[in-house]
């Protein structure tokens, strides 16, 4: 199954438990989690079912492209279903059936992984779903986002795709996928790897980025005072994309790092609650009136 | 009817719970319905639990069907009241009567001795078995405590994972119980993936039959035989022998329901890693037994435990391959940067390392260590100069390995120390700083050995101390069981080296070195070092206390010995080990000699006490007081002499010396007034009484000395 096909698979069984298809976010994200999606979604008590494919950077895992299954940038496929429905669990598995997986042939197994997200004050509980052995999905339910307690609990089952793929096809290297029948992974994504991770590892310049971080993190507080919760949420991604940079680069004592994950975090718990405060101006739309009425 | 039982079954469907969380949940589950049913007067028999990933289950075998009835005696008016002068029943006995569904003749009278009273016996039946249950069941389940808990779709219950059915049975018979929004039924699940549809229990005894036919191995110890067996048997037909790690395999045990072993192999060049993280990276990440040759040396082979049967195995063991490959992947490449700097040329690195905020630099600590290991070295005499040497360079490059690439992998973090000692070793460091490198954290746990070799416990005790100090002075002391900075470990860990090593260490001393030790600390919340110094020292004392708990020493005893002046941690130790067996051997006899002392001592600290006294032996008149005195310094000399050698302090013969004060004290209190008029008279008796509490004071504290039938 080409990774392609594996896209189209998934998004034909979510769509049929009801879930919005919907595409990426624009910016640079460390997991599908921070896309506005699931992030902002979470919040509050609206319901939200959504399925999307959400490329990911993580400047730390620079390799050169050379480590058969790490990069530092990959997808991840989100679904979000709010609130949680009982029998989530059953749904994740057959969705990996749906892959052509025979559970009885392999050993799928749910292994304690519990989620914490400091710089977006975040935290659930759940684990790491194996396919023999290798992690292909985290599978978290939300108790905690932005600093505020997740009512009704918002479940997440974030695959890893390249993961998933490679048990599927069997093969031990990333740029032995198959993308389509015809191109490979490698192909198209090997030159990408090799750039970036000079750019991240040796040639970002520190200066420059703590520069940036620290006009987008007063950008994101000065929206977030004007009652604009989305765009300022756009720049407490970036700060959070600087500061994985600026990691990368070594540039972050671990002293300073507590300090700069607090910032970060008190930027987007800030967010969190204008959102919230928007929604609710608005009638939280998305609850049927009698929810609403009562969430009011 | 009252004698009919059957067995109770229940079981808590739940998605995957964490391993570690299983055990304790079960022994909780066990107790919070033994309460349960006590509370309720339900009698029963044995009780098994069962655990899984998947079901927490409790057999209770024997339930009694239902209450016993209580019959209770209920007082109504006094009897004046309720009949008339001729013995006729009065509105109040009528009203009594019917109140409690009786008629007057069913009241007795009787003199309760506090007046005579009318009583009506009231007979409560004993409920079902099965209308009571539910709610023990739904308050055993809700009570039972994790290390953490969550919520689920849009209810309010909490517990570990979501709850996704609920098994109750009393014999054939389903208990009605709702948990978390689900009604309890008969039916449990097997196997998420070779059983079929939900399986359905007739009665408790075909529970764990029902559940093996459904591939589920319930019952864990079973489960745990199965593992350790199929992976001993896994390794041996690959050659190798399999390292069964204890608390691996319980982990392993709590993550499978129907395990089945395989043997997968990596590439032998990842031999080259240290032993340490290769079988870090296959426990930790993988939950993988490493296997090894007859010799103990690592075969480059694991053994998986799989969740399931044979089917597929083949596609389960190489998917298990191809992941530990990148992970040992990782590791290599972590080695061969960090092999780039040798250890030594990394401590310049460490200034750019905080070690605790307002504390500087692990640089910093890494001087202070050094200097602290110096002062150790020259106060405690089993350290000799290639020790000093030794320990010195260890405690230099005791922290370099911490901003390593393998240590900054959270996963492999817990290999601090000993990555660094292998480190040393392929940076050509003698043998001995390596080991002391690698052992200066432990003891890591109170099952883990304190280190062995004589730098290691240097530095150890150095770093140890100096994280103490360092804590303390930044008012970080521990608050209830919260111990962010693992100090009661730290401290722990100093009890237990010196010991272990019978070294002689002035504790306030090092302390205060310690303290001294640090740089100029101007942070919100610390406090002055003379406080600090006061904290740690009774922070170190309450370890020690834990100390000699353990070795069957009571609590009165433990105050007594550290309420007396403790030139070091091993005396008190030895000294109260001394003293519990001299009192084991004849509480009697101690007691009456601590009863003497406790005269003594009751007079020279009491509110008469007279300050600067000054003992003037020739102007004792009285043959009793001038009795107690010779037997006084006679005393003091054997005390003397017994206690001289540091090396071997004889506290029996000091107990023997004392305890022959007893008599004279005695004597003296029976028969001269210490009080005395004359001033002169009274103070110097007064002296000669605090001379013989002082002597006292060398062994213990006899006012802390509790008799049984005491209050404390």
């Amino acid at each position: 199954m080409t990774l392609q096909e594996i896209f189209a698979t998934l998004d034909r069984f979510w769509a049929e438990q009801e879930c919005l298809l919907t595409e990426a976010y624009e910016l640079e994200v460390g997991a599908g989690t921070m896309a506005p999606d699931t992030f902002l979604r979470s919040l509050g008590p609206e319901p939200w079912n959504v399925a999307y494919v959400q490329p990911c950077r993580r400047p730390a895992d620079s390799r050169y492209g050379e480590n058969p299954n790490r990069l530092q940038r990959y997808f991840q496929y989100q679904v979000i279903m709010k609130p949680s429905p009982q029998q989530f669990q059953d749904l994740s598995i057959a969705s990996v059936e749906a892959l052509g997986v025979d559970p009885v042939q392999h050993d799928i197994r749910f292994v304690e992984d519990d989620w914490e997200a400091p710089t977006l004050g975040a935290s659930g509980v759940g684990w790491e779903m194996w396919l023999d052995g290798m992690e292909i999905c985290q599978y978290t339910y939300f108790q905690q986002v932005g600093g505020q307690q997740c009512r009704p609990v918002t479940v997440e089952l974030t695959y890893g795709p390249e993961r998933l793929a490679m048990c599927l096809q069997g093969v031990e290297d990333y740029r032995d996928l198959m993308w389509s029948e015809a191109v490979g992974y490698g192909q198209m994504r090997f030159e990408e790897e090799r750039q970036y991770s000079h750019y991240n590892l040796e040639l970002a310049d520190v200066e420059m980025l703590s520069a940036m971080f620290e006009m987008c993190e007063a950008e994101a507080r000065r929206i977030t005072t004007e009652g604009l919760p989305l765009p300022a949420y756009d720049y407490v991604l970036k700060c959070s994309h600087l500061f994985n940079l600026l990691d990368a680069r070594g540039a972050i004592s671990v002293s300073e790092r507590t300090g700069i994950i607090e910032r970060v975090r008190r930027l987007a718990a800030g967010v969190a609650e204008a959102y919230v405060q928007r929604r609710r101006e608005l009638g939280f739309p998305l609850l049927d009136d009698q929810a609403a009425e009562a969430a009011s | 009817m009252a004698d009919q039982t059957a067995d109770l079954l229940f079981e808590i469907g739940v998605e995957e719970i964490p391993a570690p969380a299983v055990l304790p949940a079960l022994s909780q589950l066990e107790r919070l319905l033994a309460d349960g049913l006590a509370e309720v007067g339900l009698g029963h028999g044995s009780v098994s639990t069962w655990g899984t990933p998947r079901r927490l289950t409790i057999m209770v075998r024997d339930v009694a069907l239902r209450q016993t009835d209580l019959e209770q005696e209920v007082k109504g008016p006094p009897a004046a009241a309720a009949f008339d002068d001729e013995g006729n029943p009065t509105r109040a006995a009528e009203g009594f009567a019917s109140s409690k569904g009786l008629s007057v003749e069913d009241l007795e009278v009787r003199d309760t001795g506090k007046g005579v009273y009318v009583f009506a016996t009231v007979s409560e039946p004993g409920r079902e078995a099965v209308e009571v249950l539910p709610e023990i069941l739904h308050d055993a389940v809700a009570s039972l405590s994790f290390p953490k808990t969550m919520r689920w779709g849009d209810g309010d219950f909490r517990f570990a994972r979501p709850i996704q059915w609920i098994l109750a049975l009393l014999g054939e018979e389903v208990i009605p119980v709702e948990i978390a929004g689900l009604q309890s039924g008969r039916v449990t699940w097997g196997h998420r993936f070779l059983s079929d549809g939900p399986v359905r229990i007739a009665e408790p005894a075909q529970y764990l039959s029902a559940l093996g036919d459904a591939y589920v191995i319930a019952d864990h110890e079973r489960r745990r035989k199965m593992i350790a067996q199929g992976a001993r048997e896994a390794a041996e037909e690959a050659g190798g022998r399999v390292r069964l790690d204890p608390e691996l395999l319980e982990e392993v045990n709590f993550m499978v329901e129907y395990p089945t072993a395989l043997v997968g192999r990596f590439d032998p060049r990842y031999l080259e890693l240290p032993d340490d993280v290769i079988v870090t990276v296959m426990s930790g990440h993988q939950r993988y037994f490493a296997v090894e040759d007859v010799d103990g040396a690592l075969l480059p082979l694991f053994v998986a435990i799989r969740n399931g049967d044979e089917q597929g195995l083949e596609t389960v063991r190489r998917g298990n391959e191809w992941v530990i490959e990148p992970r040992l992947a990782d590791a290599e490449f972590y080695l061969t940067e960090d092999m780039r700097t040798p250890l030594p040329d990394r401590l310049e690195s460490l200034k750019r390392v905080t070690y605790i905020e307002g504390l500087g630099s692990l640089y910093d600590k890494t001087m202070r260590l050094q200097r602290l290991v110096g002062w150790l070295c020259g106060r405690v005499t089993q350290v000799e100069q290639d020790h000093e040497r030794h320990a010195t360079r260890a405690a230099r490059l005791s922290k370099c390995d911490l901003n390593t690439n393998m240590i900054g992998d959270t996963k492999l973090a817990k290999l601090q120390g000993r990555v660094g000692a292998e480190y040393a070793r392929r940076s050509g460091e003698p043998e001995e700083v390596a080991l002391a490198i690698g052992e200066h954290y432990r003891p890591y746990s109170a099952a883990d050995e304190p280190p062995a070799t004589t730098p290691g416990r240097v530095v150890a005790l150095a770093d140890k101390m100096d994280h103490l100090a360092a804590c303390f002075r930044l008012g970080l002391r521990p608050t209830g069981s919260a111990d962010p900075h693992a100090l009661r470990r730290a401290a722990q860990g100093i009890v237990r080296i010196i010991l272990d090593a019978r070294w002689r260490v002035e504790m306030p001393a090092f302390i205060t070195e310690a303290l001294d030790n640090l740089p100029e600390i101007d942070a919100p919340g610390a406090i002055a070092p003379e406080e600090a110094g006061e904290q740690i020292e009774q922070f170190i004392a309450a370890r020690l206390e834990g100390e000699l708990d353990s070795r069957g020493v009571i609590y009165d005893l433990t105050r007594a010995v550290l309420g007396a002046p403790c030139p070091d941690l091993l005396d008190a130790f030895d000294r109260a080990l001394a003293l519990r067996d001299i009192r084991a051997r004849n509480e009697h006899a101690f007691e009456l000699v601590v009863i003497a002392a406790e005269r003594t001592a009751n007079i020279v600290r009491g509110p008469k006490a007279e300050e600067d006294l000054q003992l003037d032996p020739e102007a004792l008149t009285e043959p009793e007081a001038r009795a107690l005195y010779s037997a006084f310094a006679a005393a003091r000399e054997t005390l003397r002499d017994a206690l001289a050698h540091e090396g071997r302090r004889d506290y029996e013969a000091a107990w023997e010396a004392l305890a022959g004060l007893r008599e004279p004290i005695d004597t003296f209190f029976d028969e001269v007034l210490v009080m005395a008029e004359d001033e002169h008279l009274r103070r110097n008796r007064l002296a000669l009484l605090a001379e013989v509490d002082d002597l006292f004071l060398r062994l213990l504290d006899v006012q802390e000395i509790v008799f049984e039938g005491e209050a404390d």
